[in-house]
């Protein structure tokens, strides 16, 4: 069997839906930017995919780059997270509830 | 080795981007000097944040003065034109404006503010990168810019680190900015994938010659639709909106209200007509849009998003969240320009959005200047306080009238070429729709004024006069005024809308 | 992908590298049941309760492991996380460097566009430092003896909400 870009794309296609769905269905918001993460990883698949098919390299520099934005993003995440569960002690989502109307 | 062929970056490439490295250095310059002072000398950063915004600004309006083509610079990534040129300008009045009056204003400088210095060059690298997002023109750049602001931003919503609220709201802006970012990025790989290009011309190139499926195409472009919506805070992505703006010190909320949704509007003008609008050959395109029936997607959201911040701003009694919805419900009207992707409809944002700014962010600011006395932003304590600060309170009366679209202030001008686009294309019942919510903004902002000047105080409440700091009275004077001006005499500002976009269509 | 091929070697096609990887897999589970079979054929069977508790010697186990780390841990973690991805753009980099000095002006400008990444990316190091987020105690004390007590009345409000650490 050969691999083919289809294989790459039902692959990250797989990651993304794991990861939007554990981000609907999870309410620990460590595990929701978890989730996230494998969003973006997912996309990095689609990339990689992509820039092989079409034989240029902008593809490649992409996901780089997303590897970088992504882990400032969890950094930034996680910081906040630390912060609120200092004052909280708890990174329950559902208890986030100072801002509802 | 063979280089790939495209734009090599070179040093001459920052003699058209002076103002965002000047603004990177700035930034960089205080926050060492924040270190420096080991974080109790605020002033040197405000000092050099201030210089570095007035010399990114003279440069920016050199720039304009000077006229000229587009640049394309930096590898093909971003591009100067007249459009980067308006925004750069608007950006950095906004930047400046809101450096200068958070420096009286408690919520930042409050004395148990242990990191008040920060504030100061997050919001210069924050007014940098929004540039950046009115100048790219590659994904990657896109990408790379949205996710600079929407950083930075997360930063600044949990300023007030030891606050309940305010780290809520940021929890919810990263992580909802953080899954919206995802989304689209997914979108955008698929874009990549249909075209094999990065820049938008390219993505253009490779949708006119391949065969697009319309099923794809429409998917992928909701799917990055997400992103940005997420950015200006469109329904069904607005949720953060009111949260953040409420939990954020309020001169935060003030530079979310207009620096990220302008950009982010920015970036959609410049990504969607680059890839599916007419550009210079109309013929060419309208399938594109044809095709993933675009104007009444657009038309769909921008209704949906005016009606509903109207009615969910009406039962508001925090000012701070009033404000929020009803910039929801400006979002709506601003949308409307996109319906039809034509240069009319575009020019008519980029006024709307220039006016947008000076009537909201004063609004934010008044509300600033009234937290730092009455530390409430409930409507029920603003009862008479129009009595106690009248120069404060006539500006409120400017903005908010402005806000609401009555002539003769500036924002019935950007009312009137927003809705005049729209029905020139005989989309009649989405201007009659945003018509009734103009009479619904109404009712809501002028609550606000009959608070403050027809309602009386509580009994026993303190009526003496308010001593409001004349930085803030300078500030605050510099927004109401052209809010004023602009209502008759705007046809300069057009003008210069007219040529952003004209520059836009033509220099590609 | 065939010029990455090392000299003189031949192109077995994808299937044939996922062979040499099913063969370490499969060398790899022998190995495992080979070394636990000859032990178990080799040693003594006489268990007896002191020999089957957890620790033979030590303390015995109490409570659940899932306890909560100190929050300290999670910044060690973060700052990692941003100074070791940072990295990534440093290979690419020093692969092409090389190839880039040669040429006149490129050169110059792909050395000093590194040159400013890193000054930035090590002002990031001298922030975390000078706000002591380095230490693993932190000194709370710095920072609260130079606030005064309040005076102003109005003011009350707003700490309030805020708490004390």
């Amino acid at each position: 069997m050969e691999i083919t870009l289809s294989h790459y794309l039902l692959l990250a296609g797989a990651v993304f839906t794991t990861g939007m769905v554990g981000f609907v269905i999870r309410r620990n918001a460590i595990v929701m930017l978890m989730c996230v993460e494998l969003m973006l990883s997912s996309t990095n698949i689609v990339f990689a995919a992509f820039s092989r098919f079409h034989g240029n390299a902008d593809g490649h520099v992409f996901v780089l780059m997303n590897f970088a934005v992504a882990a400032a993003e969890a950094a930034i995440g996680l910081a906040i997270l630390v912060e609120i569960f200092r004052r909280r002690r708890t990174v329950n989502v559902d208890d986030f509830k100072t801002l509802m109307e | 080795m063979e280089l790939l062929n495209l734009n090599i970056p070179s040093w001459s490439d920052l003699a058209y981007w002076r103002p965002e490295a000047i603004l990177c250095g700035t930034f960089l310059a205080a926050l060492l000097g924040d270190l420096i002072g080991r974080g109790r000398r605020p002033a040197i950063s405000f000092v050099i944040s201030v210089f570095g915004l007035i010399t990114a600004g003279a440069y920016s309006v050199a720039a304009v003065l000077h006229g000229g083509a587009a640049h394309t610079i930096m590898g093909d990534l971003i591009i100067v034109d007249g459009m980067a040129a308006f925004f750069r300008l608007l950006f950095i009045l906004a930047g400046l404006a809101t450096v200068l009056f958070s420096w009286t204003a408690e919520e930042i400088m409050g004395r148990k503010r242990e990191n008040k210095a920060e504030f100061f060059y997050l919001t210069v690298l924050m007014t940098a990168a929004m540039m950046v997002m009115a100048e790219a023109r590659d994904l990657l750049m896109l990408f790379l810019s949205m996710e600079a602001v929407g950083l930075v931003s997360y930063v600044m919503a949990g300023y007030m680190r030891t606050s309940l609220r305010s780290t809520e709201a940021s929890l919810k802006y990263v992580i909802f900015g953080a899954v919206s970012s995802g989304i689209m990025l997914y979108g955008l790989s698929l874009l990549y994938g249909m075209t094999g290009a990065m820049t938008f011309d390219g993505i253009r190139a490779g949708l006119l010659a391949g065969e697009v499926n319309g099923l794809s195409l429409l998917i992928t472009v909701i799917l990055i639709l997400a992103g940005m919506s997420y950015k200006i805070a469109a329904v069904p992505f607005h949720f953060w909106c009111p949260d953040v703006y409420e939990g954020a010190p309020t001169p935060v909320a003030a530079i979310f209200s207009v620096g990220p949704k302008a950009a982010g509007f920015a970036l959609m003008i410049r990504f969607f007509y680059t890839t599916l609008a007419a550009g210079a050959d109309p013929s060419a395109s309208a399938p594109l849009i044809e095709l993933i029936n675009w104007p009444l997607l657009m038309a769909v959201i921008a209704a949906v998003t005016m009606t509903y911040g109207n009615l969910v701003a009406l039962r508001q009694l925090n000012v701070k969240r009033m404000l929020a919805y009803s910039s929801i419900s400006h979002v709506g009207y601003l949308l409307m320009g996109f319906v039809l992707l034509t240069d009319a409809g575009l020019a008519a944002i980029l006024f709307y959005l220039a006016v947008y700014t000076l009537m909201n962010l004063g609004a934010f600011f008044v509300v600033v200047a009234l937290n730092n006395h009455i530390k409430s932003e409930e409507l029920d304590d603003y009862a008479g306080i129009g009595f106690r600060a009248p120069w404060l309170g006539t500006m409120m009366v400017i903005f908010l009238a402005s806000l609401t679209g009555v002539p003769p202030f500036a924002g019935f001008a950007g009312k009137f070429y927003v809705f005049t686009a729209v029905m020139d294309r005989q989309w009649f019942w989405l201007a009659i729709l945003a018509a009734l919510n103009s009479v619904v903004g109404l009712y809501y902002y002028f609550r606000v004024v009959k608070a403050m000047f027809l309602t009386r105080p509580a009994e026993g409440a303190d009526t003496t006069p308010l001593k409001i700091h004349w930085l803030q009275y300078t500030v605050l004077a510099v927004l109401a005024v052209p809010t004023l001006v602009l209502g008759f005499w705007f046809g300069p500002l057009k003008v210069l809308a007219d040529q952003a976009i004209g520059l836009l269509s033509t220099g590609m | 992908m065939d010029t990455m091929l090392p000299m003189g070697s031949v192109d077995v096609g994808m299937n044939g590298h996922f062979a040499t990887v099913l063969i370490f897999v499969l060398i790899g589970f022998f190995f495992a049941a080979v070394a636990l079979i000859v032990a178990k054929l080799l040693r003594p069977h006489d268990p007896n309760p002191t020999k089957l508790t957890t620790y033979e010697c030590g303390e015995e186990t109490r409570g659940s492991s899932w306890i909560r780390f100190n929050v300290r841990f999670y910044l060690v973690a973060l700052f990692f996380i941003v100074f070791d991805v940072e990295v990534i753009f440093l290979y690419p980099w020093a692969v092409v460097f090389k190839h880039l000095l040669p040429l006149p002006e490129l050169g110059v400008l792909v050395f000093w566009e590194m040159v400013i990444f890193l000054v930035i990316l090590s002002l990031g190091l001298a922030y975390i430092w000078v706000k002591g987020d380095l230490d693993w105690v932190k000194k709370l004390v710095d920072r609260a003896e130079d606030e005064p007590p309040r005076r102003n009345p109005l003011l009350k409000s707003v700490t309030n909400e805020e708490g004390s650490q």
